[in-house]
């Protein structure tokens, strides 16, 4: 049985979920999730595969708006949301995808100037200045005339990291932004969220795995399980908070809680043994 | 048989259910139309994409259907004694039929398959959920650009096949095969009808297939599964697809042309 953590009714709450229930292709992903994320804090989102992390995020962004239950982002319920009142939130929100999403045809600079040419009438110089600006910021400002193809993962996810500040967003969310990062890499985006962070006043939501780098970076973490929150807290004490689902998945065992196996049926009879025959 | 007229009424019914999807896509592209008028130059970049990029394979196979028709048509037309009506048979032929038929064909082949490859990768490679996130439209931004261009481009392009068959069909009939210079083309433009043969025929009939096959390919693009697999069925549905309804259309536009 999943032991649900209250959410505590927070005023400076950027994103509020409450009562959310989704569910996909019969599974029940989230069963009345409660969930409030604080402004200007870095918040992060962890929890074992396949349990939502970034179906929440798409909640959060109207990417999926099938569940039941209330998503406020900023006080605007998005599920109601008409589609123009949808891209006008959107406009506030940067979202760093799981693999980067730069547009292929276009090289760095102009990934980054995307944004800006497609919502504003800027002059030429001053666009050209915010995404020398922002390619600097993440430190790709000599990288402005490669193609997408040409950078390696890392340097992908931080010239979409580019692109998603370069509206000075109120919120980003990054999905799983530090897979496949090298130790340097990790370190500089992990320094690059917290200054962003910090110095822009944006509110930040993580999806990731690795505690270590969450430890450094993150303000406030929520675990989620079985389509519940089933700890939360500050993330260098989660850990130890004595929960078998914190002990289960920051202690990366297999018994717990949470199931390792999908379900299936019985194992001997999958291999062709009848019974009593082993 | 129950279970195999199951399958076969289930068939029917995913046929007519995307067909039914592919119209109501249609619709959300025609509404964005407007919108997406903020994006000419991404639809003049897929105007040159799908349009000055086919013009190789769209000229040498005019070229080549005009020379085989102009060949053909010679020694048939010589066992009556009427090689001289050579010329007005190749033009009427490319006109009317070949022409469109053939460039759609190609069309679908060399531009189609590019734009559902295109978008499907694009829907793979989380592009297409990017714009949405960046509050950009991408029926306007992507599928309206293209589905414009195709519509635009399949004229011209039926336009250069028809002029090339028919210099194909004058290669070989005057040059190679010694018919009179004059009588060829007099024979022609005695019976070429410039409303009838080239405004319905390789105008409308063109636009009508350009549509068809720029809404099949962005549409199979826009929905395929964001796997690899999923693209290479996509690819694959396009041209299958293309390729039925420009003959289905181009009997019904026949019909109610002539």
């Amino acid at each position: 049985m999943t032991t649900t953590v209250p959410a505590k009714s927070d005023d400076r709450a950027l994103v509020r979920i409450r009562g959310l229930t989704t569910v996909l292709s019969g599974k029940t992903v989230f069963d009345a999730l409660d969930l409030d994320i604080p402004r200007g804090k870095v918040t992060a989102i962890m929890g074992p595969s396949g349990t939502g992390k970034t179906t929440l995020l798409k909640h959060i962004t109207g990417q999926m708006r099938s569940g039941r239950g209330e998503v406020r982002v900023d006080g605007l319920n998005v599920p109601e949301l008409s589609r123009d009142q949808l891209f006008q939130l959107r406009e506030r929100i940067g979202y760093l995808f799981q693999n980067s999403a730069l547009l292929t045809d276009f090289d760095v600079f102009e990934n980054v100037a995307f944004p800006l040419r497609q919502h504003t009438k800027l002059p030429e110089v001053l666009i050209r200045n915010i995404v020398l600006t922002k390619l600097q910021a993440v430190g790709l400002r000599g990288a402005a005339a490669l193609m997408p193809n040409e950078l390696s993962g890392g340097m992908a996810r931080r010239v979409a990291l580019a692109r998603a500040i370069v509206f000075d967003p109120m919120l980003i969310l990054y999905d799983e932004p530090f897979v496949g990062l090298d130790p340097i890499a990790l370190n500089q985006v992990l320094k690059l969220i917290r200054t962003l962070n910090d110095t822009l006043g944006i509110t930040s939501v993580l999806v990731a795995h690795e505690l270590a780098a969450i430890k450094e970076v993150a303000d406030h973490v929520f675990l989620i399980a079985n389509g519940k929150v089933v700890a939360q807290g500050d993330p260098k004490t989660i850990a130890d908070d004595g929960s078998p689902w914190t002990r289960q998945f920051f202690g990366g065992e297999a018994d717990g809680p949470v199931p390792f196996q999908y379900p299936a049926g019985d194992y001997a009879q999958a291999l062709g043994f009848k019974q009593g025959e082993a | 048989m129950s279970a195999q007229t199951g399958r076969s009424n289930n068939v029917v019914m995913d046929s007519l259910a995307q067909i039914g999807h592919c119209g109501l896509f249609l619709l959300r592209i025609l509404a964005s139309v407007p919108r997406s008028m903020r994006y000419v130059r991404e639809t003049v970049r897929q105007l040159w994409f799908v349009g000055a990029m086919s013009l190789t394979i769209i000229m040498t196979c005019g070229l080549f259907v005009g020379m085989v028709l102009g060949l053909q048509l010679y020694h048939v037309l010589a066992i009556f004694g009427g090689t001289s009506a050579t010329g007005s048979v190749v033009a009427l032929a490319i006109y009317r039929e070949l022409g469109p038929v053939v460039t759609a064909l190609l069309f679908a082949g060399r531009a189609g398959t590019s734009i559902t490859a295109e978008i499907g990768l694009m829907r793979a490679t989380d592009q297409i959920a990017a714009m949405e996130m960046m509050a950009v439209d991408p029926i306007a931004y992507v599928a309206a650009p293209r589905f414009l261009a195709g519509l635009i481009a399949m004229p011209l392009l039926c336009c250069v096949f028809c002029a090339m068959g028919v210099f194909g069909g004058h290669l070989v009939g005057v040059s190679w095969l010694g018919i009179d210079n004059g009588t060829f083309w007099s024979n022609m433009t005695a019976t070429v009808d410039v409303w009838q043969d080239i405004v319905s025929g390789v105008v409308w009939k063109s636009a009508a297939f350009g549509a068809v096959i720029a809404l099949i390919a962005v549409f199979q693009g826009y929905t395929t599964p964001p796997t690899s697999e999923g693209v290479a069925y996509a690819t694959t549905r396009t041209v299958v697809a293309s390729s039925i309804a420009i003959l289905a259309l181009d009997f019904v536009l026949t019909a109610f042309l002539m």
